[in-house]
């Protein structure tokens, strides 16, 4: 095991998710940690990233911390406080939006998503519902997801898919009425997920530190394959550790996990 | 044309019980503003729980405690939303325990196809195209319902079904690019929306500022539009900026004046949400239907006035810091 690193898994998840944030992309992010992602990004290698808030909130310059996309610190020094119709449509639908940030109770095989209701032997669980998920999945050319990694919320097949990832797969997004020009990065607590090319389907990319495909396999309701070149997630450069911590979510809202990389794995 | 009763350039201005009983009937579709924590018609939503007007349809894009506590209040046959809960601050609990009880209904959008359908309703059109919604369940539901030879899952190769369900998507090809799947949305006219908004005048012209999420296309769509404002300001004053009017009075039918009527929620340039009231709600609509006819009997039914709420729920020092934290940040 590596020494204590100083840094625990979800900050790790988090500037991992910003690393895949490309400077002057356009990115459609809801509240959490998509957007200390997103704001991390904009604050150290993508200073040109476009933010853009689906309550019709366009390119603001994010205080800390904001809690909903209504809160008014995801508006401060916005360019402009617009209408949901405007982000959308008129951006999203329209296809000028590069990469969405999307969360969901489960991601199948196929990287579909679920945030509407669950189905089990005890009865049915209500979720939120798709929200602007859907058109985000719809629209956008790369999906961005953190979540846990946990058997339950990556099955072999979503209860319901909410937002659509490659649905059954290779040419399946095109018949069905959608760009076949999609990705989707999946940054979980044990490895970051990426779809296969060939297959479409999830596959292992890299590693978090100490963890191993045995137990990222453990814990997937699928058995996904490893790219070639699979390496460990790199750890943080401190200065943008130190950004996270005083800038992004200084009164850690959402980075709220102590548990250090190093540490035994529940 | 429908009947009117008062002329569109009357003054509209009256109390919240008064726009209520006039305008929102049982049975009716109730247009939802607000999303989130933000600008929820939380008085006006209120008054209706005062009156107890039930067997509602409440529709939006994002749909929060407001709806969250009509549900509560027994008051709610049937939701259609793109969603329904309050980010950090959980679920909506009454919602999704009476999904999950089967007391109520739900017809599950996305946010752009919500507003896809208020835009439709708002141009006087039966419906309107999107292309979201295409390969997820959210169209599958829809294409159950369809009749045999409708809609398929061949992605639409066959005209639509003379009569789709009313409040569901259909699937065409798109008539000058045959083979290219297009979602068509039926338009959808609330009988009233209620939004609580910054400032408007005796007539209604309205003026929102800030975000202003599905609002303007959902006002113009609606049969009626109840505003509860946070100032009155003169007529003379919206015509010395009428590039600021958000929505003309012509779609208003009445204004109630009501500062901090979307507490606990919050207002843009007036006052910021209140996190400890919002947790309250929440900690009673988790507690389960006991809990949130308590909290209702104390915040709704034993106050006669929006004002005594306030004073009950917040007291004047703490709304007067929520707008010093809203004014230091705009």
């Amino acid at each position: 095991m590596p020494a204590p690193p100083g840094y625990s898994r979800q900050e790790l998840m988090v500037i991992e998710a910003a690393r895949h944030v490309r400077d002057g992309d356009v990115v459609f992010v809801g509240t959490g940690l998509p957007l200390l992602a997103a704001t991390l990004a904009q604050r150290t290698h993508a200073p040109n990233v476009v933010c853009v808030i689906e309550s019709g909130v366009i390119a603001p310059r994010v205080r800390p911390t904001p809690v909903s996309v209504s809160d008014p610190k995801v508006m401060y020094r916005a360019v402009r406080l617009g209408t949901l119709r405007e982000v959308l449509g008129c951006l999203l639908q329209r296809g000028l939006v590069d990469l969405g940030f999307l969360g969901g109770a489960q991601i199948d095989r196929y990287g579909n998503i679920n945030s509407t209701v669950i189905h089990s032997p005890g009865g049915m669980k209500r979720l939120p519902g798709s929200g602007g998920g859907n058109d985000m999945a719809s629209h956008c050319r790369r999906l961005l997801v953190i979540t846990r990694h946990e058997r339950r919320r990556f099955p072999e097949r979503c209860d319901y898919i909410t937002s659509p990832g490659f649905l059954d797969g290779p040419g399946a997004r095109e018949r069905a009425g959608l760009s076949g020009d999609f990705g989707i990065t999946v940054v979980t607590d044990l490895a970051v997920l990426e779809n296969d090319p060939e297959t479409c389907a999830l596959r292992i990319a890299q590693l978090m530190p100490g963890i191993t495909v045995d137990a990222v396999r453990a814990q997937t309701g699928f058995a996904p394959g490893v790219a070639p070149g699979v390496r460990e997630v790199a750890p943080p450069a401190p200065e943008v550790l130190g950004v996270l911590r005083d800038e992004v979510d200084p009164d850690r809202v959402y980075l709220r996990e102590d548990e250090s990389v190093s540490a035994a794995r529940r | 044309m429908q009947p009117r009763t008062t002329p569109r350039q009357a003054e509209k201005v009256m109390t919240a019980a008064e726009a209520v009983s006039r305008f929102v009937r049982p049975g009716s579709t109730v247009g939802m503003g607000g999303q989130n924590i933000g600008r929820c018609p939380v008085a006006l939503a209120h008054e209706i729980i005062r009156q107890r007007i039930g067997e509602l349809t409440v529709v939006g894009c994002n749909l929060s405690i407001s709806m969250d506590q009509l549900v509560g209040a027994g008051l709610v046959r049937r939701t259609i939303c793109g969603s329904g809960n309050l980010e950090r601050f959980g679920t909506t609990f009454c919602w999704r325990r009476a999904i999950e009880d089967g007391t109520l209904e739900v017809e599950d959008y996305s946010h752009l196809a919500m507003v896809t359908r208020f835009l439709a309703g708002e141009m006087g059109v039966p419906f309107m195209p999107t292309r979201s919604l295409l390969g997820s369940d959210l169209l599958r539901a829809a294409e159950k319902v369809a009749p045999a030879g409708g809609l398929g899952g061949t992605a639409g190769r066959t005209a639509p079904p003379t009569t789709p369900h009313p409040d569901r998507p259909v699937v065409i090809d798109n008539p000058w690019n045959p083979g290219e799947p297009v979602v068509l949305v039926p338009a959808l006219r609330p009988d009233v929306s209620i939004v609580h908004v910054q400032r408007a005048d005796a007539v209604g012209n309205v003026v929102i500022e800030g975000f202003a999420t599905h609002e303007p296309e959902m006002m113009r769509a609606s049969r009626h539009v109840v505003v509860s404002c946070e100032e009155l300001v003169p007529n003379d004053e919206i015509r010395a900026h009428p590039e600021q009017t958000t929505v003309p009075f012509v779609h208003v039918s009445a204004v109630v004046v009501q500062p901090f009527g979307a507490y606990p929620t919050s207002t843009y340039r007036y006052y910021d949400y209140d996190p400890v009231h919002v947790a309250a709600y929440q900690a009673a609509a988790r507690g389960g239907a006991g809990a949130v006819r308590e909290y209702l009997r104390a915040h709704v039914w034993q106050c006669a006035r929006f004002d005594d709420y306030l004073q009950r729920a917040a007291g004047r020092e703490r709304l007067e810091a929520l707008r010093r934290a809203m004014q230091e940040m705009v």
